[in-house]
C-alpha cells in the first residue's frame, strides 16, 4: 500500500516536475558540468583538438592581471549599482504606495525600462552619453556634460551604473511593492495613533518587516549585475581602452576573441564562485534580521 | 460547477494537442532532413532542393545580399540561400565560432582573410577552382588572396584607405586649387593643414574607434616594413621574439610622428574617442573636416547622405619627410573579405551548389551591378558589367593601375585580437594616456604575450 503510494507521488512529481528538471538539466546543469570539463582542457575551436591538462588554465586565471583588475572594477560596479538600485526602488515604491492619484500609471512607466532589451537600451544610453548630452552642454555651458561620458574611464563607470540601475530598479520595485503590501495596517495604524513620525513608522516598522523583500532584491541585483554583459557591449564595448570591461565581458573576449577557451571558461568558474560566495553570504546574514509582526 | 470542470477539461485538452501537435510539427522537420540526405528513396523530388545558408560579416549590405539570395532563388528554384546576418562592429566572431562549435556552420561564409586562414581545415580546398578564377580577375587579385599559399577563399571586393580629402573643404581652406601630388611629405601636409585650420576649418578627422587605430593605423607599421608580405611576416615574428625596438623602428617613428599632426589638427581633440563612424563620415563629407583618415568602404554611409559634397579623392599617408620613402606615394590596398565554403558539415550536393552560387555572384550582371553599384564596392574582377559611383574607390583604383599600393596581405597572418589590444593601446596614446615609450612598450607586450605561437 505505501509503495503503491510512493511510486504515485513519483509518477505525479514526474508528470509536474518532470519538465522543468529536464529544460533545466539542459539549459543550466549540464552546460555547467561541460563547462567544468572545459576548464581541464585545451580545447581549439580551430582544430577540434582537446586533451587534459589539468589545473593549468586556473593558474592562468591568477596570472591574467587583466582579470584580476577587472574582477575588482567588476565589484565596485556591483557595489554602487546594487546600492543605488535598491535606495531608488525601494523609495519609489514607498512613495507608490500611499495611494496617490496615477500610482499605477507611474509603477508601469517606472517598470518599463525593465522590458526594454539590455542592448537597445545600451544604445539608447549610449546616444544619449555621446550625443545629446554632450550637445546640451556645449551649447548651456554644462562643464559636467561637455565631453561624452563614454570616453573617460571614471565616467564611463558611472555611466555603466546609471544605465544598469535604471533597468533594473522597476523590477526591484514590484518586489518592494509588494513587501510593502504584506505590512500589516493595524500595526502602522497602532503606530501613528501612538504618535509615531514617517521617518521612526520607515525606520522600525516598514524596514524590519520587509526584510525578506530586501533580501530578494539584493540577490537578484547582486546576481544581475554580476552577470552585465549587454549593457557593457552596446554601451562602452568596454572602452576606453578596455578600461570598463566587466568581468563577463572580458571573458567572451578571452575565449572568443583571442581563442582561449580554456582560461575563459576558467575564469568564468572563478566568476561563479565569487557570485556564489558573495550572494549566499548576504541573504545568510540578512535573514537573520527578519522579524514577525 | 459541471460546467467550469467542463470547461477546464477543455483547456487541458487544447493544451495538450498543442503539445502533440508541436511535437509532430518537429517530426514532420526531421523528415525534411533526411530527405534531404537522401536517405528515403521515395522523396526524390525533395532531394535536388538544396539549402544553403551565408554567413555575412559586411553587415551594413545585409539586405543587398538578401536580394541578391531572392534573385538566385527565381533563376534557380530548387536553391534556397539564407541569409545568417551579424551586427555592424559587433560579435561577428563570436557568432561564427558559436556556429562552427554547436556543430551547425554556414554552407557560404563572407568572412576576412584571416579568419578564414585560421579555420582553414574546415574550409573546401578550391584548387581545381582556381584556373577559372584566375581568368576573371585582374593580374595578381588571386595571388592576393592566397592564404600560405592555398586557395581557400574567392575574393570578392578591394578595399583602399590613406587620407580622403573632401576637395571644396580643402580648396576653400588653402583658397585655391588642390592638387593632390603637391603632398609628398608630413612637412607638406602640415602646410596643408595649417592653413586650413587659419581659414576656421577643421584640418582633419580622425575616427577614435579601435580597429581603426589598431589595424589601419598601427597595423601600417607592419606592411611597410617591405613591399614583400613574407618580409612584412618575419617582421612580425620578431616582434613576437622581442628582437625589435618599435621606438627605433623608422617606420613606426615616422608613422607616429604623423600620428601626432592629426592628432594636433584633429577636429575631434576635444573628446576624440567619441568614435561615432556615422557621424564622422557625415561630417566629413559636409565638409566640416577637410581630410578622413578611412578607407573607400565609407562611401556605403557618405553615398547616401543628403547635403553632402560631391568631389572626393584619396592621399597617401605621408610617414616621412623623405618623398622616395616606400609609403608616401602609396595608398593602402587589400582584398579583405572571402567567400569560403564549409568542409566540416556541408554535403557535396551543397558544396557544388555554393559553388556555383558564388559564381554567379561575382560574375554575372544581376551579381556585379549589386556588389557595383548597391554595395559601393570595387571589385578586383575583369571586364565589369556594372559602373561604380564611389568615387573614392575609383580614386583608389587610379593608384592601383599605376601600382602604387601597400599590400597589407600580413594582417591575414596576425592574431584576432590585435586590433583590439593595440587598438586599446592607441586610444591611450590618443588621449594622452601614456608617451610613445609607453605606447611602444604596450604594443610590444601584446607581441611577445603570443611568442612561439
Amino acid at each position: 500500500m505505501n509503495k503503491k503510494l510512493s511510486l504515485k507521488n513519483a509518477g505525479t512529481f514526474l508528470v509536474f516536475g518532470g519538465p522543468s528538471i529536464f529544460a533545466f538539466a539542459a539549459v543550466v546543469i549540464i552546460p555547467f558540468i561541460v563547462g567544468l570539463y572545459l576548464t581541464f582542457t585545451n580545447w581549439d575551436v580551430r582544430t577540434g583538438d582537446s586533451s587534459l591538462i589539468g589545473f593549468s588554465n586556473y593558474l592562468e586565471v591568477f596570472r591574467d592581471k587583466v582579470f584580476l583588475q577587472q574582477l575588482w572594477f567588476t565589484l565596485k560596479y556591483v557595489f554602487f549599482t546594487v546600492v543605488i538600485a535598491n535606495v531608488f526602488a525601494f523609495f519609489i515604491a514607498l512613495a507608490l504606495t500611499r495611494g496617490g492619484r496615477g500610482e499605477q500609471w507611474l509603477r508601469t512607466g517606472f517598470f518599463t525600462p525593465n522590458l526594454v532589451g539590455g542592448i537597445v537600451l545600451g544604445y539608447l544610453w549610449q546616444t544619449l552619453f555621446s550625443q545629446v548630452l554632450p550637445y546640451l552642454g556645449n551649447k548651456y555651458g554644462w562643464e559636467l556634460f561637455q565631453t561624452s561620458w563614454l570616453t573617460n574611464t571614471g565616467t564611463a563607470f558611472w555611466a555603466l551604473i546609471i544605465a544598469t540601475a535604471w533597468q533594473l530598479i522597476g523590477y526591484l520595485m514590484i518586489i518592494y511593492i509588494a513587501g510593502f503590501t504584506g505590512v500589516p495596517n493595524d500595526v502602522l495604524e497602532a503606530a501613528s495613533i501612538d504618535g509615531a513620525g514617517r521617518t521612526s513608522v520607515i525606520r522600525r516598522i516598514i524596514l524590519p518587516l520587509t526584510v525578506p523583500a530586501i533580501v530578494i532584491c539584493i540577490f537578484i541585483s547582486l546576481s544581475r549585475s554580476f552577470l552585465t554583459y549587454d549593457i557593457n557591449l552596446a554601451l562602452t564595448k568596454g572602452g576606453p581602452f578596455n578600461s570598463t570591461e566587466l568581468a563577463t565581458y572580458h571573458i567572451v573576449q578571452k575565449a572568443f576573441l583571442s581563442n582561449q577557451y580554456g582560461v575563459g571558461q576558467a575564469e568564468a568558474v572563478v566568476l561563479f564562485a565569487v557570485v556564489a560566495l558573495i550572494a549566499l553570504t548576504q541573504s545568510y546574514l540578512l535573514k537573520k534580521l527578519e522579524v514577525e509582526s | 460547477m459541471k460546467l467550469r470542470k467542463a470547461a477546464s477539461f477543455a483547456i487541458a485538452l487544447t493544451v495538450v494537442t498543442g503539445l502533440l501537435a508541436g511535437c509532430s510539427k518537429g517530426n514532420s522537420a526531421n523528415g525534411a532532413v533526411k530527405e534531404e540526405k537522401g536517405e528515403t528513396p521515395a522523396a526524390e523530388q525533395a532531394a535536388k532542393d538544396v539549402k544553403l545558408t551565408f554567413f555575412n560579416t559586411s553587415a551594413e549590405v545585409n539586405t543587398v545580399f538578401e536580394e541578391l539570395f531572392k534573385k538566385y532563388h527565381e533563376q534557380n528554384p530548387q536553391v534556397t540561400i539564407e541569409l545568417i546576418p551579424t551586427p555592424i562592429g559587433g560579435a561577428q566572431l563570436e557568432k561564427f565560432q558559436s556556429l562552427l562549435a554547436s556543430g551547425n556552420p554556414a554552407t557560404i561564409v563572407n568572412l576576412d582573410a584571416g579568419t578564414i586562414l585560421q579555420y582553414k581545415d574546415d574550409f573546401l580546398d578550391l584548387e581545381p577552382e582556381k584556373a577559372k578564377y584566375e581568368a576573371l580577375t585582374n593580374p595578381g587579385a588571386i595571388d592576393g588572396a592566397l592564404l600560405d599559399g592555398q586557395f581557400l577563399g574567392i575574393p570578392w571586393t578591394a578595399q583602399g584607405y590613406g587620407l580622403l580629402y573632401n576637395k571644396r573643404a580643402v580648396e576653400e581652406g588653402i583658397g585655391g586649387a588642390f592638387d593632390p601630388a603637391s603632398v609628398k611629405t608630413r612637412d607638406d601636409l602640415e602646410a596643408v593643414f595649417k592653413k586650413i585650420e587659419a581659414s576656421g576649418k577643421a584640418p582633419v578627422m580622425l575616427h577614435g574607434a579601435d580597429w581603426s587605430l589598431g589595424a589601419h593605423y598601427l597595423g601600417l607599421t607592419y606592411s611597410l616594413q617591405s613591399q614583400k608580405v613574407e618580409d612584412n611576416r618575419k617582421f612580425v615574428e620578431e616582434l613576437k621574439n622581442g628582437q625589435v625596438k618599435l621606438t627605433e623602428n623608422p617606420q613606426f617613428t615616422g608613422l607616429m610622428d604623423t600620428f601626432d599632426l592629426l592628432k594636433k589638427y584633429n577636429a575631434r581633440k576635444s573628446d576624440p574617442l567619441v568614435a561615432d563612424y556615422n557621424r564622422d563620415s557625415a561630417d566629413f563629407a559636409k565638409g566640416a573636416a577637410a581630410f578622413y583618415f578611412m578607407g573607400d568602404w565609407s562611401w556605403a554611409v557618405i553615398g547616401t547622405l543628403e547635403g553632402r559634397d560631391t568631389d572626393f579623392g584619396i592621399l597617401p599617408l605621408p610617414v616621412s619627410n623623405n618623398p622616395e620613402d616606400f609609403g608616401n606615394t602609396q595608398v593602402a590596398y587589400s582584398e579583405p573579405k572571402l567567400f569560403a565554403i564549409d568542409d566540416s558539415k556541408s554535403t557535396p550536393e551543397q558544396q557544388e551548389a555554393a559553388k556555383a552560387f558564388i559564381e554567379w555572384m561575382v560574375s554575372s550582371e544581376d551579381g556585379q551591378k549589386a556588389i557595383i553599384s548597391d554595395m559601393g564596392l570595387s571589385m578586383p574582377y575583369k571586364d565589369l558589367k556594372a559602373q561604380s559611383t564611389n568615387i573614392m574607390s575609383n580614386a583608389v583604383s587610379e593608384y592601383v593601375k599605376q601600382g602604387n599600393i601597400i599590400n597589407i596581405g600580413v594582417i591575414n597572418y596576425l592574431p584576432q585580437d590585435y586590433w583590439a589590444k593595440t587598438g586599446a593601446a592607441m586610444q591611450k596614446y590618443l588621449v594622452g594616456n601614456i608617451d610613445r615609450q609607453g605606447l611602444a612598450q604596450e604594443v610590444q607586450d601584446y607581441w611577445k604575450s603570443y611568442a612561439g605561437k
